[in-house]
């Protein structure tokens, strides 16, 4: 498994995607980062409130990880390549597991270089404001829970490039799907006193864990719990179609 | 070892392979033959595990494709399709395929120096010619050093110097007691590179021949011409031979040259000309694919 983990590394690093993701996540997270400082009231400086809103800039990297996971899988169909892979791993099954622990590794490498870049841009720039970040137990755990959403989303990407396998698709499908048909999904149930269950899916779930949204639903672990089912079961169904069908 | 048996794979209402059973021994380069859309192509990806048959089974030394511990010293496969990233280098691309085979990166720049693309290989593969793509593919092919080589159509967009390449390279692996099997749709190809020939038409077996059958098939009758027709046909009959008139004073015989030669002699006939009706030996595959028509078709 390290060898095909090790190919995937290797898939990512020798194709010009590489710089264009980091580029992508390293630029949406310095905007949102300069974003956020740059419009900061006075009054707000050297608050808590500021360093969970400045830290929250690197969630722009578990975007970017979605997206990458997403292509991880779809570029092998896109290519062809899909079939190399399975005549070196005829076991289908291991590249789908091998993707994955790929990406909850990268993943978590962007987000940890996104948290830096973070701190890169808002600590100089807020001591020429003569305050700093608060760096207390909760500017920690959301650092924290930023790395874990963007294993998360990473590897949920995988799971719907698996299932879905067409680029254009899996690309577009899933992004209406974050933010349009999830709350319009959370709307119809709404209209049967059944907005709670809403909660449950994927982008919601996973949204609430991060803290993009923040609502009176489930908790943040249980909202990780149930992110964490969405990433099994769409790996499991995109196993499922992946080893039975036929490579032609 | 390649043994296919009673494969059938059908796509919907299309019966691509139609109960198809052969077997590739060992230590023998054997052309697998068939017109465009026999089904040869999903023989072999059935046979490759990415395939999955309607019923039957394939089995590469002795098991499922995908029941092989250590794949890629097994077994090597070119197919049709091109599978690099067109975005990523040749040599690249052979690294990640030696990187998820456990296969060190120098056996790859030997690889590139064996198929001639040292020169190209750091170039993207979206810029290499048909022919390079098929020396890339069978690089990868070969990275493991595999015991059963598996190609579809190898030759395609390989210029003569390199299709003489292949077949050498093809010979001295059979040599080596390696299993390959090559497939094709123009027999005259592959001739001199293979040792037997499994037919196929519209998904069914029609022959398994070794080339030495394949060309007693294509040695046609003798033509013999002479000033005394009526007498040679004569000495033919009284000899057990069947003849029959030609035009321009000639007779066709069912037999060897050296054998009408013997008969005109011992009679004291003259002879002005002896010669063998050869067919070529596409018209021999066309012949045989013609008649082994059976139902469905596919690739």
């Amino acid at each position: 498994m390290t060898a095909l983990v090790a190919a995937e590394l290797l898939k990512f690093r020798t194709t010009r995607t590489a710089i264009g993701v980091l580029l992508a996540a390293l630029g949406l997270v310095a905007v949102a980062t300069a974003g956020t400082i740059g419009t900061a009231e006075e009054n707000a400086l050297g608050t808590s409130q500021l360093t969970q809103d400045t830290v929250s800039s690197a969630l722009f990297a578990t975007l970017v990880a979605f997206i990458v996971g997403i292509l991880s899988v779809t570029v092998e169909w896109r290519h062809g390549t899909v079939t190399r892979t399975f005549l070196v791993t005829p076991r289908r099954g291991r590249v789908l597991v091998a993707k994955e622990i790929w990406m909850a590794i990268f993943s978590a490498g962007l987000a940890v270089l996104g948290l830096v870049l973070v701190l890169v841009i808002a600590v100089p720039w807020l001591e020429l404001r003569d305050t700093s970040l608060v760096l207390d137990r909760d500017a920690a755990s959301l650092a924290g829970r930023t790395v874990l959403a963007a294993m998360l989303w990473g590897t949920l990407g995988v799971g719907v490039g698996a299932v879905v396998q067409s680029q254009t698709p899996a690309l577009v499908g899933a992004i209406l799907w974050i933010l349009l048909a999830e709350v319009l999904i959370g709307a119809l149930l709404g209209l049967v006193d059944l907005e709670g269950v809403a909660d449950y899916l994927p982008g919601r779930a996973l949204s609430a864990f991060d803290g993009t949204i923040e609502d009176e639903g489930l908790s943040r672990a249980a909202a990780g719990a149930v992110g964490l089912g969405w990433v099994v079961g769409l790996g499991a169904l995109g196993w499922l179609r992946m080893s039975r069908q036929d490579v032609t | 070892m390649i043994e296919v048996e009673s494969l059938t794979k059908r796509y919907g209402s299309t019966l691509a392979v139609d109960d198809l059973s052969f077997t590739v021994a060992p230590g023998t380069v054997t052309g697998f033959l068939g017109p465009n859309g026999a089904g040869k192509s999903t023989t072999l990806r059935a046979l490759l595990g990415l395939v999955h048959p309607t019923s039957g089974r394939t089995a590469v030394l002795g098991v499922p494709y995908a029941g092989l511990a250590g794949v890629a010293h097994r077994v090597g496969a070119v197919l049709e399709t091109f599978d690099a990233h067109p975005g990523r280098s040749g040599r690249n691309h052979l690294r990640v395929l030696a990187t998820a085979a456990g296969i060190a990166t120098s056996r790859v720049d030997e690889l590139l120096e064996l198929v001639e693309l040292t020169g190209a290989a750091r170039r993207r593969a979206k810029g290499y010619s048909l022919g390079m793509r098929q020396r890339l593919g069978l690089a990868a092919a070969l990275l493991g050093d595999p015991e059963v080589l598996v190609l579809d159509e190898p030759a395609n967009g390989l210029d003569p110097q390199g299709i003489r390449w292949l077949r050498d390279l093809l010979r001295s692996l059979a040599a080596e007691g390696r299993t390959v099997l090559l497939s094709s749709h123009v027999l005259a190809e592959i001739a001199q590179t293979v040792d037997e020939v499994v037919i196929i038409h519209r998904g069914r077996l029609v022959r398994q021949a070794t080339m030495a059958e394949v060309e007693a098939m294509a040695a046609g009758e003798a033509r013999v011409r002479t000033p005394e027709p009526a007498r040679l046909a004569e000495a033919l009959a009284c000899s057990g031979l069947l003849s029959h008139a030609i035009g321009d004073g000639a007779l066709g015989v069912v037999a060897p040259p050296e054998r009408v030669g013997e008969v005109a002699a011992a009679n004291g006939i003259v002879l002005h000309e002896l010669t063998t009706e050869r067919a070529t030996l596409e018209e021999v595959f066309l012949s045989l694919t013609d008649s082994g028509a059976g139902e469905g078709s596919g690739e």
